[in-house]
């Protein structure tokens, strides 16, 4: 290790093992191997499916538990963090719309948690339209394919946020 | 992803505890987290890596995953120790990336009194494969933590933006 002392600060080089296979001749192209990470993201897609819609049950269940007493900071935790993974591996999997609308609902979990009132009404209305987007045909339709329910949504999520700006 | 970029040999697990636990054992070629890994997270997670000294994995590159992308909690991450955050969802081209950046970008690593990890000061050249830097870069101002989330093109910046000073 080379040092640059200077009081009690060290700087010195790190080679990991990581660094030099990754630098060593050959390996896989970067085209292929994005190609070959799609095609398997493509094997898990029926499982995914399975996965989703049993993902949604749950998130409806917490959503459900969360609305009898929106102030249990607990509930409102479960039914964030579920909504959370539906956003974070909707697009991964395809399924933009899934992401594109669960991160509306996510902006709803981040305004109750900065003190909005629940809004029953939106939320439900958020979720149909998840379930929806979670179901043929629109699970392969991309947002802006459907400009209609996502102003839409839009709006209501515009909403929302005038009402805790309130 | 990461068995259709060539690794084969994958070590998954749940809980943080789990990964310093493991990391005891063996020696890991990179560390990709998510930031809310139980019951810690990512954040305390890397610090306990970076700050034990007679840790082997003390200098392994490490990944964040995150869709909380807010700057003050992207920098917070920098400044335990990450070498990159990365925002869900993402794409393989996204995390091919960032991988490829962590592995062609050499970064010294500083050891202070209160840090420990890849110079945040380094000076960003863009990203391999025509991913490059965006013009806003020097602009990047670090705002106060509830701002907006970022898109991963801020987050790179704010990775690079450390350079001169500028946060």
């Amino acid at each position: 290790m080379t040092e640059e002392s200077d009081h009690e600060t060290h700087i010195f080089p790190v080679e990991t093992r990581y660094h030099t296979m990754a630098k060593r001749p050959g390996g896989v192209p970067r085209k292929l191997a994005l190609q070959r990470a799609q095609a398997k993201i493509d094997e898990l897609k029926p499982a995914f499916n399975v996965w989703l819609d049993r993902q949604l049950q749950e998130f409806i269940a917490a959503v459900r538990q969360l609305e009898s007493n929106p102030d249990n900071l607990s509930r409102l935790e479960n039914a964030y963090g579920k909504c959370r993974q539906l956003r974070n591996v909707g697009t991964t999997m395809g399924f933009e719309l899934v992401t594109f609308i669960s991160d509306m609902l996510c902006d709803n979990f981040e305004a109750l948690k900065a003190g909005a009132v629940y809004q029953k009404e939106t939320i439900d209305c958020q979720i149909d339209a998840l379930v929806l987007a979670s179901k043929p045909p629109y699970c392969t339709l991309r947002p802006d394919q459907l400009p209609e329910m996502t102003s839409g949504l839009r709006e209501v999520v515009e909403r929302v946020k005038s009402l805790v700006a309130k | 992803m990461l068995r259709g970029f060539g690794a084969n040999k994958l070590l998954e697990v749940d809980q943080s505890i789990e990964v310093l636990q493991a990391l005891t054992n063996q020696k890991i070629d990179i560390m990709i987290c998510d930031s809310q890994l139980p019951p810690h997270g990512a954040l305390a997670l890397t610090r306990a890596m970076r700050r034990k000294g007679d840790n082997q994995n003390r200098t392994t590159p490490v990944l964040v995953m995150t869709s909380d992308s807010r700057e003050g909690t992207v920098k917070l991450t920098r400044d335990v120790g990450a070498n990159m955050v990365i925002a869900k969802p993402m794409s393989p081209k996204s995390l091919y990336d960032r991988l490829a950046w962590i592995a062609f970008t050499q970064r010294q690593f500083i050891a202070t009194a209160t840090y420990f990890g890849p110079d945040r000061r380094f000076k960003i050249e863009g990203y391999p494969n025509g991913v490059g830097r965006r013009k806003s870069d020097k602009a990047v101002e670090v705002a106060a933590e509830a701002g907006p989330a970022l898109g991963q093109d801020d987050i790179d910046s704010l990775f690079g933006a450390a350079r001169s000073g500028q946060t």
